[in-house]
């Protein structure tokens, strides 16, 4: 799917100026800080906001040029707001069949209540009142509520975010089966990095307005302007079984053992495919394999580049591991006391990595 | 007290009629008319609204007598209105019922916009932006979520304007008269009934509009209160 957006909106001090395309396939992640025009953007894309002189295009569809103005209710995307949005004079039961209701009579049913119950495990809430549910409830709730609209485009505003710790790491493993499951493409606002990270296949990063870059997650975190918020890398592993608490994982040729993820949904859904979460800073690097250190995980890379780093006596070097971009924060010091060169065989010690 | 109601006159049963039927059309016009004025007063960003809500306010402040005159001039037959409706070969409208509800609509449009207003307010347009992510068109939503989310709001506009109505005076003497069957209402039949110095009549058809009033009134805040407790929002 490719949505095509002319918008320019001018308020006070801040102007919104677009005029992109945005390939959408799995999670796309509108990612930038506070005030920098997503929610903006995703209203403007959803109908909601109509902008003068505004044109969206949805893969063949238009949905507004001059006077052409597709409704929000034709436009067949489905919505999760930043706070609980839950329809109060309706019990979750009834809030979930909203859309499927007025849906479901025009359009093929791709997702029917009973898998999206069962995907959301909404069974033990049906009948209760939104406001008997907790936050994190509530939004997964709204997010099946979305997904039995039918729609051809989820659009996510920052749905985490009212959200305490514990409910985000409730509800974020619903968000990666939702995308793994049922295919429909995610656009989701953010400002955190780590749940973008988390969740998204790519990121579009907006600055002031304007949408600075886009492209596959992995190597945008390799912007500088990321990196700034805090250097980390993203590798794809896949999954080669456990033993005694460890799970063995593979990239490419090379492999690795973390300690095996104790969730209660481990055991029901168990991924093959592993996304690793590595900060810059948690990952060392020697000219040699080291035998006598206790870190286990050591990966052989080989160095791409160097890049500047937010503090002025380290240095971010660029590294590839079997094609994938992984990066390590050092002090300039340790890059010239080993002498550091690109092209160069190194050996890269993890650290720490937080698996999704 | 029972035996007090039994001596009531044909008159006074004839413009109690009146006065139920007054209300219940000024009520039901007003529902109709004030919801998509209160509606448009809750969204609207224009400099037109301030104007809009000072005007829907007037009869809050003006003398009745006064917005009866002005309505006397432009509906008697020679007024704007009045001498274009007899050119069309119809009745002028002062003293005469039609006349009388159009007063009445006008007197006590604050009445259902305010309460309206502001439990539209309350709601906020996010559950409308919910349900048309949903699916479902503007008359869908006025349905499936303005009316349940706002029955509260809705009930208390009918309520108070119904009252409201009941207890008008000064615009309808104004403009009505006293025309028994077309715009003698209670209010004015009391005063006729005091004029005529017929005290006894007069006090029981006081009582029973003080009691009704009341009761009315009672009913509202119970109501008020059970919503603001049950208020979702």
């Amino acid at each position: 799917m490719m949505l095509a957006v002319t918008l320019t909106v001018k308020r006070d001090a801040f102007t919104l100026q677009l005029n992109n395309s945005l390939p959408l396939q799995g999670v796309t992640a509108l990612f930038g800080r506070s005030g920098c025009g997503k929610t903006t953007l995703l209203r403007a894309i959803a109908g909601l906001d109509r902008h003068a002189d505004a044109t969206v295009q949805c893969s063949a569809t238009i949905w507004q040029q001059g006077s052409r103005f597709v409704p929000v209710h034709q436009r067949r995307i489905g919505m999760v707001f930043q706070e609980s949005s839950l329809l109060p004079h309706l019990s979750v039961k009834q809030n979930l069949l909203y859309g499927f209701k007025r849906l479901a009579k025009h359009i093929a049913v791709q997702l029917k209540p009973e898998q999206v119950i069962r995907l959301l495990e909404l069974a033990p809430l049906l009948e209760q009142a939104p406001g008997q549910l907790s936050g994190g409830q509530r939004q997964r709730v709204a997010l099946g509520r979305a997904l039995l609209s039918q729609p051809q485009l989820l659009l996510l505003d920052e749905p985490l975010a009212s959200l305490d710790q514990q409910s985000r790491s409730e509800i974020l493993p619903f968000l990666q089966r939702i995308a793994n499951t049922t295919g429909i493409p995610i656009l989701l606002v953010s400002h955190q990095l780590d749940d973008v990270v988390k969740l998204a296949d790519h990121l579009v990063l907006m600055q002031h307005g304007r949408i600075h870059s886009q492209g596959p997650l992995q190597q945008q975190l390799l912007q500088p302007e990321l990196a700034a918020i805090g250097a980390m890398s993203l590798l794809h592993a896949q999954s080669q079984g456990s033993n005694n608490h460890l799970l063995k994982l593979s990239i490419g040729q090379q492999q690795l053992q973390l300690p095996a993820p104790q969730h209660a949904n481990t055991a029901s859904y168990s991924p093959t495919s592993y996304r690793l979460r590595i900060q810059a800073r948690d990952v060392a690097l020697s000219l040699k394999p080291l035998s006598d250190s206790s870190v286990s995980n050591q990966l052989q890379v080989s160095i791409s580049g160097f890049n500047i780093a937010p503090h002025p006596a380290e240095t971010l070097v660029q590294l590839t591991l079997e094609g994938q971009p992984l990066q390590a924060l050092l002090t300039k010091h340790s890059v010239e006391r080993l002498g550091l060169q690109v092209g160069q065989q190194v050996y890269a010690q993890i650290k720490a990595v937080a698996l999704d | 007290m029972p035996e007090l109601f039994l001596t009531l006159s044909p008159q006074d049963w004839q413009a109690i009629r009146l006065t139920l039927k007054l209300c219940l059309y000024t009520t039901l016009i007003l529902l109709l008319l004030g919801t998509p004025l209160a509606w448009w007063l809750s969204l609207s960003q224009s400099k037109l609204r301030t104007a809009i809500q000072a005007i829907v306010a007037l009869p809050l402040v003006l003398p009745p007598t006064v917005l009866g005159f002005y309505l006397l001039l432009l509906l008697g037959p020679h007024g704007a209105v009045g001498s274009t409706l007899q050119q069309l070969g119809l009745n002028h409208l002062a003293f005469s019922f039609s006349g009388i509800l159009i007063g009445s609509v006008i007197y006590s449009l604050p009445f259902t916009v305010q309460p309206l207003l502001e439990s539209f307010r309350r709601m906020g347009p996010r559950p409308l932006e919910v349900a048309a992510t949903l699916g479902a068109g503007k008359l869908d939503q006025l349905f499936s979520v303005v009316l349940p989310l706002c029955r509260g709001g809705f009930i208390v506009a009918a309520t108070l304007t119904f009252a409201h109505t009941m207890g008008e005076f000064g615009v309808i003497l104004m403009l009505g008269g006293s025309i028994p069957g077309e715009t003698q209402v209670l209010s004015v039949l009391i005063y006729d009934h005091a004029e005529a110095m017929n005290y006894a009549q007069a006090h029981q058809l006081s009582l029973g509009l003080l009691i009704s009033a009341f009761v009315v009134l009672f009913i509202v805040y119970g109501l008020h209160r059970r919503f603001e407790r049950e208020a979702p929002l």
